[in-house]
């Protein structure tokens, strides 16, 4: 039984129970372990205490519209893909407090201001998937670049582990191969592991993916389970029938046709409800309020999560300047699959799906680009 | 689990763009029905010092338990004793701030955004365009070339309100007539004590003869008004490189974080809200964009 | 009274008329005269049977429409080098739908309608361009009016959930 950890970018092999060893070992370096599990007929991300939380067994079914969760009788742990949680709740919360005012002495003009510290949480994140790896990536480039680095979501990423789970069991919405995001992770996690009929493999990606396997018997993955893993990935792969051509090319396709006669075919479909929004892990965009606790004297100013389909979104003083929905769709197609590449030097989407699969319209947005960026008919 | 602590207040304001820095009101002007000018002063003389703005930029300003209105400010950047913003009275923010009255108390965090490029105008015939409450945000390069006359060519503000009694800063035009800025200005609707032009900012430019080489235009106001504005200065030729425009949208935090202001790839309050045409122009003109 | 010199140099001081074929100009110049008119009197009104077009060469026009129960309401201004009084040209309408009163004193050429009128049925070429002309200004004075009308009606006085 070797002692000493596995290095850093080497891949190693363990039986699947020893997973169990690894999330205990987690829970004692104090981090609090999330993943997926079944509640309600569908995948949620929650509290993982053990293998025996995680979604053994099931698979899903994905399309415009429609999840479906059926049980495929292995033994596996990771065929059910994303469901409508994505992972950028943990480190972006759908509420959080900004700031805090005080009012001293009852005076109005004498407010001190207390930034709200809390204790930040140390989340060790398994099972998510490398399109949700990327679009944690973006977020971070979000959140902790740019003018203002976030302390919230700098306090949480920093603390946190990711365990990313190889995608073997793709839907038929997923397209991370378009995006050049999966299903296989190439850096960024703590630790991959790629799912094999006894076996996980497990590629370390950091120092700290390394403590989390201290207390393991492992192997060094051979030819043999190096070659699962990559045939494992390769049928995932070819399982993708979801595509997006030239993705890049967007950034100028949608500009050039934002008055294409499709928005407004797309628009009397879409219930402006905002799903896609809330289920995409990339999106970012959050709205300010204050709540005023009684007697008047304590004010929080709270960050919630928001969406470009909010009537409220694009409010200005004098009107709205996106009134009906068709303006609210363009706004967040062309900008999650163009202007993207301007703001950020990357694509804004990371092909997961889920605004395919969670629309209650069952719009299938990769359909709505495909009409709109050919230009209009002649 | 949030756990307050008394943490040590902010001085420095700018550590955080999102924490604001308290200021007080000194006085209130009223400028026209339903729109005043503000004066603030930082209550930490020192940050008061340090702070220093280019015109068309704008103020976050914090009213606790009612939140922030974006505010241009109007005053002369030379002006270091005391800010200007120049509010119409619309909503619950910039209600509650009259509320508070000479002496209150509110937060402010700025400057954000990007002004107005007259520094790199010199030279040219400068044509200012404003509506209404688009006149503020453009008083600051009013002062700045009245400071810089001999920079420019021909200076000439090109002004329209509803009524008579909607006209800013009127105290003032005697002015900068004297400082040979020729000044037009319109009404929607009067009575007959008025002598001006009656129409509307669009108009005034069918009598201006402006040299194409030499025009830029700045415009703000209604966006339909700066519109047609931009519409009369390319129909005369002016390129559209010289032509800037300044944009309001919602906006929360300031810095292009909240998404709000977007306006194709451009976040209004960091990439703008002053722009040329040139770079605005194709997303400007598409409807409900 | 003008000499006819002085006739021709005020003439040549606006812009479209400065583009005119020489013998066009001259067939303007023959119907048109100028003239002084002081500050607040009515160069027409409301009702009247028309029978000048005005441009403009100093001064400030303003047109206005009288509202029985609120008196003669404010248009708009006509400035140096416009024209007004362009329907009279048009065929359809038979008298002045609004009046204009000098808000300055004012120098203005008045130019005979009728003659106008005549001259371009006789002489097509000589009427499209006439008529180009009046289109042009119907068309400014037509968008200018629409951007006052939705300025005024679309004034809100409602507050809303932000600034």
């Amino acid at each position: 039984m070797p002692k000493k950890s596995p290095g850093i970018g080497s891949t190693i092999v363990i039986l699947k129970p020893q997973l169990d060893t690894i999330l205990t070992t987690i829970n004692n370096l104090d981090y609090q372990v999330e993943g997926p599990q079944i509640k309600d007929f569908s995948v949620v991300l929650g509290p993982i205490h053990s293998l025996a939380d995680l979604p053994k067994g099931y698979q899903s079914q994905e399309e415009p519209g429609k999840y479906t969760l059926t049980s495929n009788g292995k033994e596996n742990y990771f065929d059910v893909t994303s469901g409508s949680h994505t992972w950028k709740k943990y480190f972006f919360p759908p509420k959080s407090q900004l700031m805090v005012f005080q009012q001293e002495n009852g005076d109005s003009s004498d407010w001190i201001t207390k930034s709200a510290e809390e204790e930040t949480p140390r989340y060790a994140l398994i099972g998510a998937r490398p399109c949700d790896l990327a679009g944690i990536q973006i977020q971070d480039k979000i959140f902790l670049e740019g003018e203002r680095c976030d302390p919230i979501y700098k306090g949480r990423r920093g603390n946190s582990l990711l365990i990313i789970a190889n995608c073997t069991e793709p839907c038929d919405t997923c397209f991370c191969t378009s995006m050049g995001t999966g299903p296989k992770a190439k850096d960024g996690f703590d630790l991959a592991l790629t799912e094999l009929n006894d076996h996980f493999l497990i590629e370390i990606g950091s120092d700290a993916g390394q403590k989390a396997l201290a207390d393991i018997e492992w192997e060094s993955a051979s030819g043999y389970y190096i070659k699962e893993g990559d045939l494992a990935i390769e049928k995932a792969v070819n399982k993708i029938k979801s595509t997006l051509q030239e993705p890049e090319r967007l950034a100028i396709e949608l500009l050039e046709n934002l008055e294409h006669p499709h928005w407004d075919d797309v628009a009397a479909r879409c219930l402006s409800c905002g799903s896609c929004t809330l289920v995409c892990p990339t999106c970012f965009c959050w709205d300010s309020t204050d709540k005023t606790l009684l007697p008047g004297t304590t004010i929080i100013r709270e960050r919630s999560w928001d969406s470009c389909f909010n009537p409220d979104y694009s409010y200005v003083a004098h009107g709205n300047t996106r009134p009906n929905t068709r303006a609210r769709y363009r706004q967040w197609l062309t900008h999650k699959f163009a202007s993207w590449y301007e703001q950020n030097g990357t694509a804004g989407c990371v092909g997961c799906g889920r605004c395919i699969t969670w629309c209650p319209a069952e719009i299938n947005h990769l359909d709505e680009i495909a009409a709109i960026r050919e230009g209009e008919p002649s | 689990m949030t756990v307050l602590t008394t943490s040590k207040p902010l001085t420095d304001f700018s550590s955080d763009p999102m924490l604001p820095t308290w200021a007080e009101i000194v006085k209130i002007e009223q400028e026209a029905p339903g729109v005043k000018t503000y004066w603030l002063k930082f209550t930490d003389p020192k940050i008061q010092k340090e702070f220093s703005f280019k015109p068309g930029q704008f103020n976050l300003l914090s009213v606790p338990g009612y939140g922030e209105a974006a505010i241009s400010i109007s005053s002369d950047p030379n002006n270091k004793e005391t800010i200007g913003h120049t509010i119409r009275l619309a909503g619950n923010v910039t209600q509650a701030i009259d509320r508070l009255g000479v002496g209150g108390i509110l937060g402010l965090r700025g400057p954000f955004g990007s002004s107005w490029p007259i520094k790199d105008l010199k030279g040219k015939d400068i044509y200012i365009a404003a509506g209404g409450i688009g006149l503020p945000p453009l008083r600051p390069v009013i002062y700045h070339i009245i400071e810089n006359r001999a920079d420019y060519g021909k200076v000439i503000l090109i002004y329209g309100a509803r009524t008579p009694d909607d006209l800013q800063f009127t105290v003032e035009y005697d002015e900068w007539e004297k400082a040979d800025i020729e000044l037009m200005v319109c009404v929607d609707s009067c009575d007959d004590t008025w002598t001006g032009l009656v129409g509307v900012v669009p108009m005034l430019f069918y009598s201006l003869r402006i040299n194409p080489k030499k025009g830029a235009l700045l415009t703000c106001g209604p966006e339909i008004m700066i519109h047609f504005a931009a519409f009369e200065a390319i129909a005369r030729r002016v390129p559209r490189e010289r032509i800037f425009v300044s944009l309001e949208k919602n906006m929360k935090c300031g810095f292009g974080s909240c998404g709000h202001c977007q306006l194709g790839p451009y976040f209004v309050c960091k990439d703008g809200p002053v722009f040329s045409y040139e770079q605005i122009g194709t997303y400007l003109e598409v409807e409900d964009f | 009274m003008t000499s006819e010199q002085e006739l021709i140099s005020a003439l040549q001081t606006i812009p479209w008329f400065q583009k005119l074929a020489p013998e066009y100009f001259d067939k303007l110049a023959g119907i048109s005269s100028v003239i002084e008119i002081e500050a607040g009197k009515d160069l027409f009104q409301q009702g009247d049977k028309q029978d000048y077009l005005y441009v403009i060469l100093h001064g400030r026009v303003a047109i206005e429409i009288a509202i029985p129960g609120k008196g003669r309401v404010r248009i708009s201004t006509c400035e140096p080098t416009e024209m007004l009084g362009w329907s009279s040209v048009t065929p359809v309408v038979r008298q002045r739908t609004a009046g204009a009163t000098t808000v300055l004193s004012c120098t203005l050429v008045r130019l005979d309608a009728k003659e106008l009128q005549k001259m371009c049925d006789q002489d097509p070429s000589f009427g499209y361009v006439v008529m180009r002309r009046i289109a042009n200004v119907a068309a400014s004075r037509l968008l200018v009016t629409r951007l006052q009308l939705i300025d005024m009606f679309s004034h809100s006085s409602k507050g809303g959930k932000n600034a």
